[in-house]
């Protein structure tokens, strides 16, 4: 009764039906009292978004499972301090007894808590440590890129670690192998611990909360062949060699390694072609998710639950029948195709394709959302999917069922490992560009992170988080043009990708292009009301019309859904500067700057604060931080010249603004600024000769003309002044300006005043 | 030129009857670059009835007013915290509603404090309904603006003779600060504001 209750709670989770599962799920704990029901109880629990019953249950529970998942919960009720504690107990120091089934998702919780509660640099060891574990723990190098420590992706996805995984999987399947002789039993049992093994970890690999598979774990424990738990972790990221092959009577080895396919390409399409060309004995793939947000489970977990579940019928059928052989191999289409009516394929091998697939949903400096909804929808556009070259071959392989069969076990299998060595390699080698390029746009080295993301095959490039990327890059190389055009098309290709929406109306907010950005804004809203980027965005729109109050409304809102949202905390202190509330401005940029030390348009709008509030050391040394984060932006390097020139260290401000010159050339303020300079050192021809300069890129400035102007009159040359001066009004200046200009017109030729004051 | 700058810094809307004297408009209508200077400042009345306070000139509402129970001239005073640039003054006011208490001599004031303030306009207004817009500026362009630390309205005398005065609502306008700190001048092409910040 026990395995049946568990098999249909399984299924309830896999259909999202949460009710269903929950109810059964209790009357299994009642029946069978055991901390496995236990945690498969809080795992139904944690899909229906009552973490609170989680932590209830598993409160002081020991066992390794239940304190990830303990942790977990915890970590969604945002008690930190608990969640650290369960994870790494403070009587323990050794971190290894973090028993979670694959260590690495252990560290990467913990990585993110510490990231949370400030400590930095521990958070980035718990990453490291995640990756060394499981190198292809896509999200660790995620975070440790975003903490800017980051190491080269060719060094974490390297020849190195292929080896290391190759050898892994081989050493796993050497132990399969050996258990060829063995009575079935046992090998289906083995390969369901494989399985289980395997399960758990591409499961917390993607910080799903469930751990259907554990019960199933356990119940496989006692079984010969126990994987040690780092060597299965490494499995987790390939198909097993199925050894059960030998007990079934069909064929098909299962496809071993992916290769990465277009993100649109539609399993769904192809399934359903394979399936109606093969029948019953087509291997079903699975499509995999990598998450980057703990946050993040649902699609994911149904995959996974789904995946347990077959899994787990099959060991049944196994303990009970033998020769019966039940698909385990999952069919995950867009959440959609997630239907079971492909899933239970009789007389097919059980294929595991867990691949770490890169999540498309763009990673800034977002922190966990606080909704799984959006996240289910931005799933179904973000899938990714992992085929297999052999695709092919392996359907042809399957039509010629009783061939197949009558090969040689022991040659498949190597001819598996070697495929298996090939796909290690694309793997790494497609995680190695994506990795390079986000370490590298975090470090805002954005035209080598652009060259990087180049290198991409089309298919990965046209895709909803790569696009909103390079969409970043050029935002951060102040190209806004391009930017817009590639956000635009991420926009297009994945309309429910909302993770760079925010960075989108930023740039549609330089552009000055109203229209379309209250259009972005709405259309955000309409999908998720629940996501800070939409309400940014919102809030982008009316900063854009100049009406702070109900911008600084929307981004508030967007603050209070993600309080570890960094961008919005900035933007909040943007629009309390324009109203020129300075503390507050202060602390928002603060709060910003604790959730993400690295934001630099934080560290910019503190220093913009101080040269308002003409505190200008404060000044000067919150745009070099800002500088240090990011070299390359000439606007920086304007700023901080700016706030040179106010120091009176001219020298160095020109010097800085040379530098601002030559990072862009398409940036006239810093010509602007650094004419203003020389006028302040009395270098008038100079300035004369910058400013001559800038009417070529920026002809209707009338700043600039009444600076010329100024300088004029300063040279004694009155009638160009008056002629400078009169091209300036007649290009509408605001009010205020109006009024200095015309002032300083009919003041021309009055003889040599004092400057206005404000000039 | 001249007529330009007087057109942009007046922001007196159609009604712009002959020998000044103002009647109101139903549309408060305010230059882009302008924007409310008054919310961080310290606003006081000479006088007000228990329940039509200060508060109410301040409020949004063109349906609570403020009424004054004294003798007259009825002073609004506005302190600001520190030395700023103001460019206009709108009232709201409602002859229809009000009759007598409606204000027909309005002096605006400006100083350091109370102990120098100077007067610096005089309106007349004609059974105004709606919002009647005082500019500040003189006539020469360098006269756009007022710098001032405090500014008062008075009210000297109400239409038919009444003692008291409603004023539903005041506003204060001055220019916008710069967005990019320590310039001379705004920035107004695409190429310049698009470089200027960051956001």
């Amino acid at each position: 009764m026990e395995t049946l209750m568990v098999d249909r709670i399984h299924s309830s989770l896999r259909l999202f039906m949460h009710r269903n599962a929950i109810f059964l799920c209790e009357r299994l704990c009642a029946q069978f009292p055991s901390e496995a029901n236990l945690q498969l109880l809080a795992t139904c629990y944690l899909h229906n978004n009552q973490p609170y019953a989680a932590y209830h249950i598993l409160k002081g529970k020991k066992l390794p499972e239940s304190r990830y998942l303990f942790a977990m919960s915890c970590f969604r009720m945002n008690l930190l301090r608990e969640a650290e504690d369960t994870l790494c107990p403070v009587n323990e120091p050794n971190i290894e007894s973090i028993q979670v089934p694959s260590g690495a998702t252990g560290n990467y919780l913990l990585g993110v808590i510490y990231r949370c509660t400030g400590r930095m640099s521990a958070a980035a060891e718990q990453f490291t440590q995640a990756l060394t574990v499981d190198p292809l723990l896509w999200a660790a190098y995620e975070e440790l890129c975003i903490l800017g420590v980051a190491e080269d992706a060719d060094e974490c996805f390297s020849e190195a670690t292929a080896l290391r995984l190759q050898q892994e999987h081989a050493s796993t399947s050497a132990l399969e192998k050996s258990n060829f002789a063995n009575e079935n039993r046992i090998l289906s049992s083995s390969l369901p611990s494989s399985l289980g093994d395997i399960i758990p970890k591409q499961m917390k690999q993607l910080h799903a909360n469930i751990t259907a598979e554990v019960p199933g774990y356990h119940h496989v424990r006692g079984t010969a062949l126990h994987v040690q738990s780092s060597a299965a972790s490494n499995i987790a990221q390939f198909d097993t060699p199925s050894p059960a092959t030998a007990q079934t009577s069909s064929i098909v080895p299962p496809p071993l390694f992916r290769n990465v396919h277009a993100y649109q390409n539609t399993i769904s399409v192809d399934a359903p072609a394979k399936q109606k060309a093969n029948g019953a004995n087509q291997p079903l793939r699975r499509k995999y998710l990598d998450e980057a947000r703990l946050k993040k489970v649902s699609g994911r977990l149904f995959n996974q639950s789904s995946e347990s579940l077959p899994r787990r019928s099959a060991r049944l059928s196994r303990d009970t029948a033998i020769n019966s052989n039940s698909n385990i191999s999952q069919f995950g289409g867009n959440g959609t195709d997630h239907s079971s009516g492909k899933l239970r394929v009789n007389s097919s091998t059980p294929s595991k394709l867990c691949s770490t697939a890169v999540r498309s949903v763009q990673v800034r400096k977002g922190k966990p959302r606080a909704t799984e909804n959006f996240d289910e929808g931005s799933r179904n556009e973000v899938i990714d999917e992992m085929w297999t070259d052999n695709e092919p071959a392996t359907s042809s392989s399957v039509t010629t069922d009783g061939r197949f069969f009558e090969q040689d076990k022991a040659e498949r299998i190597m001819s598996q490992d070697s495929k298996l060595a090939v796909g290690i390699r694309e793997l790494l080698g497609l995680l190695r560009l994506l990795g390079e390029g986000f370490r590298l746009s975090c470090l805002f080295k954005c035209q080598e992170a652009l060259e990087v993301f180049r290198k991409l095959p089309e298919p990965q490039f046209n895709t909803g988080w790569v696009l909103c990327q390079v969409g970043k890059a050029y935002f951060e190389l102040v190209d806004y043009l391009e930017s817009d055009h590639y956000f635009e098309l991420a926009h297009r290709l994945s309309p429910c990708t909302l993770d760079g929406m925010d960075i989108y109306s930023t740039v549609l907010y330089h552009l000055n292009a109203e229209m379309r950005l209250s259009y972005l804004a709405q259309e955000l809203i309409s999908i998720d009301r629940l996501s800070p980027q939409a309400w940014c965005a919102v809030g982008n729109c009316f900063a854009l019309r100049k009406d702070h109050e109900t911008a600084l409304k929307n981004f508030q809102r967007a603050v209070q859904l993600d309080s570890r949202f960094a961008y919005a905390h900035t933007l909040c202190g943007h629009e309390y500067s324009a109203l020129e509330d300075y503390e507050n401005s202060l602390k928002f940029y603060q709060c910003a700057l604790q959730v993400d030390e690295r934001h630099y348009n934080a560290w910019y709008g503190l220093g913009v604060v101080y040269l308002r509030q003409e505190k200008f050391e404060f000044a000067e040394h919150h745009f070099r931080r800002a500088f240090q984060i990011n070299p390359r932006s000439s606007v920086l390097m304007c700023y901080l010249g700016m706030a040179l020139h106010s120091l009176k260290r001219n020298e160095e401000a020109l010097e800085m603004m040379e530098k601002a010159i030559a990072a862009d050339k398409k940036n006239p303020l810093p010509k602007y600024q650094k004419a203003l300079i020389l006028l302040g050192l009395q270098k008038y021809t100079e300035a004369l000769e910058e400013l001559e300069r800038l009417k070529e890129i920026a002809p209707h400035e009338s700043s600039m003309y009444a600076l010329m102007g100024k300088i004029y009159k300063q040279l004694n040359i009155l009638d160009k002044a008056v002629f400078c001066f009169g091209i300036a009004l007649d290009l509408k200046p605001p009010a205020a300006d109006l009024a200095i200009i015309k002032a300083a017109m009919e003041k021309v030729h009055l003889p040599d005043e004092l400057m206005d004051d404000d000039l | 030129m001249e007529s330009d700058a007087e057109e942009e810094t007046s922001a007196t809307p159609a009604a712009a009857p002959a020998a000044g004297r103002l009647k109101g408009s139903p549309e408060l209508t305010v230059d882009a670059d302008m924007r409310e200077m008054a919310k961080t400042a310290a606003w006081s009345v000479s006088s007000c009835k228990a329940g039509n306070g200060v508060a109410a000139l301040r409020d949004d509402n063109l349906d609570t007013y403020w009424q004054s129970d004294g003798a007259q001239p009825h002073l609004v005073n506005i302190q600001f915290q520190k030395k700023v640039q103001l460019q206009l003054v709108v009232l709201y006011v409602d002859f229809k509603l009000d009759e007598s208490y409606t204000p027909s001599k309005i002096s605006i004031r400006a100083g350091d404090g109370f102990h120098n303030l100077k007067e610096i306009k005089t309106v007349e207004l004609a059974k105004p309904v709606g919002w009647v817009h005082i500019s500040l500026s003189g006539a020469d362009p360098r006269e756009t603006f007022i710098h001032t630390f405090m500014l008062q309205i008075a009210v000297l005398s109400n239409h038919l003779n009444g003692r008291d005065t409603h004023v539903r609502q005041i506003k204060i306008f001055g220019p916008r600060p710069n967005p990019v700190p320590r310039q001379p001048f705004h920035f107004i092409s695409r190429e310049f504001i698009t470089y200027s910040t960051i956001r």
